[in-house]
């Protein structure tokens, strides 16, 4: 009898308590992957090369530790893997970290599992890797610029009819209508990277062919809502949206507050990225626990990859 | 699928008194409310507004802006959806009085969910401690708790 092969890569945990080590081991060890556990910055210097995923407690996550080669650097919340303190998911974000998990367990395995899945096997696009299997995807496709409301309006109607509180339909009308309007606005770019249609009216009709399609799909698992916009320009960058989400969602008072507002409205935010071809961003709301159960801030991950 | 961008904000206006009701979005404009409204203070109930987005939050922005330099601003039944991203941005702890907002309860007890009005007044020193006071439950009476962190609603009573 001859087992698969383990999958190409190497993953190191760092941190400090015995425990929260053996938790992280197992959780990314289903990956198959070896897996190097280590106790703090030293050890996490000596062991990391090119090619590794780190793992990193938020305790040891300096920020300046993202510059030094790696595959990934991912930071989980610290002191027993609690819920991450906002101010600390914050600085992370400033830094441009591009993998920080903000929610205590069980979350924490669901996300952690899932965002070093999708490091390891580079497919990175797509909702379905964050609902149970069983749930059904809906999609929309805008044919024009002026669909959005509507787009929202039916989405937010439908997300209610499942059985979701009308808590969870506003905060989907406002993160529905803050991505798409960044994927019909901000998205698109000319060859000079300028962001032509930043300050086009809201108010003008525009047919959405070709790189102007814009599609929207939703799932729930009654565990997670996930709400997935993607537009064909591939424009955005993670690093520089993380200092922008700085804060938690703390708003500057004038432009370019939408995609902190859907942020500071979500629970995990993901941005999938193929340079130059397509954008796909994801907002997960956590439908199982109360707001104060979870992390104060919202986790975020930003992935490359090849678009589908 | 398409329909046009009308403005689906209803402002009505009494006096010094304004109601809004419906969204704030990006086909919201408050240049004709500020040239109905009299010189000096203004009593605005929010109560009925059900959406807000980025562009009609930056809209709302500059709406107080100009309404603080005429006179005192006071917001009545300020609407869920807006008092959290109200707490969002520092000015608005300083720019304007708030004498009532709506704010997302759970109850403990049967699992109700609604958004009560929270008078400032009456729960003024418990809210300048960032605490939510405890309401009762319209279902089955018990004491309900704000179903989110306090700093979603409260930290504009930071100063206060």
């Amino acid at each position: 009898m001859q087992p698969s092969s383990a999958p190409p890569g190497k993953l190191v945990v760092a941190h400090p308590e015995r425990k929260a080590q053996r938790a992280l081991q197992r959780l990314v060890g289903a990956t198959l992957c070896p897996v190097q556990v280590v106790t703090d910055l030293d050890g996490l210097l000596a062991a990391v090369d090119a090619q590794t995923i780190a793992v990193v407690d938020a305790s040891v996550a300096n920020p300046g530790l993202r510059d030094r080669p790696a595959r990934a650097w991912i930071a989980v919340p610290g002191e027993g893997l609690a819920p991450a303190e906002a101010s600390a998911v914050s600085s992370l974000l400033d830094a441009g970290w591009t993998h920080v998990l903000a929610h205590p367990m069980p979350i924490l395995a669901e996300e952690l599992l899932a965002t070093v899945q999708k490091l390891i096997r580079g497919d990175t696009f797509g909702l379905e890797k964050y609902v149970a299997w069983g749930a059904e995807v809906r999609s929309y496709k805008l044919e024009d610029a002026l669909d959005r409301d509507a787009a929202v309006t039916e989405l937010a109607k439908d997300v209610v009819a499942v059985g979701l509180p009308d808590r969870i339909g506003s905060l989907v009308s406002v993160i529905a209508d803050e991505l798409i309007a960044n994927a019909l606005y901000a998205a698109p770019v000319d060859d000079s990277g300028q962001r032509f249609r930043a300050n086009e009216p809201r108010d003008k009709g525009r047919p959405l062919v070709d790189r102007d399609v814009v599609t929207v799909r939703w799932a729930t698992d009654a565990r997670y809502l996930a709400i997935e916009v993607r537009d064909r320009w591939g424009s955005l960058d993670g690093a520089s949206i993380a200092r922008k989400l700085a804060g938690g969602g703390k708003q500057t008072s004038e432009g370019g507050m939408g995609l902190p507002l859907a942020y500071a409205c979500c629970n995990q935010f993901v941005i999938d990225c193929a340079p130059s071809k397509m954008t796909e961003v994801i907002a997960l709301l956590d439908v199982r626990y109360k707001p104060t159960e979870l992390g104060r801030a919202a986790s975020f991950h930003v992935f490359e990859g090849e678009a589908p | 699928m398409t329909t046009p961008r009308t403005s689906r904000l209803d402002m009505r206006v009494e006096g010094a008194r304004v109601s809004l009701t419906g969204r704030i979005d990006d086909s919201t404009s408050f240049a004709e409310l500020v040239a109905q409204l009299p010189t000096g203070g203004v009593i605005i109930d929010t109560g009925g507004v059900t959406f807000v987005n980025s562009i009609g939050m930056r809209e709302w922005i500059r709406l107080i802006r100009v309404l603080r330099d005429r006179g005192p601003v006071t917001l009545e039944r300020v609407a869920d959806v807006l008092m959290t991203q109200m707490n969002l941005i520092p000015e608005f702890a300083t720019s304007v009085q708030i004498s009532s907002f709506h704010a997302q309860y759970v109850c403990p007890s049967c699992g109700h969910e609604s958004a009560p009005v929270v008078d400032v007044a009456t729960h003024a020193p418990t809210l300048r401690e960032m605490k939510a006071p405890k309401l009762p439950c319209p279902e089955c009476g018990a004491a309900m708790d704000l179903g989110d962190f306090p700093e979603r609603y409260l930290s504009i009573f930071r100063n206060g």
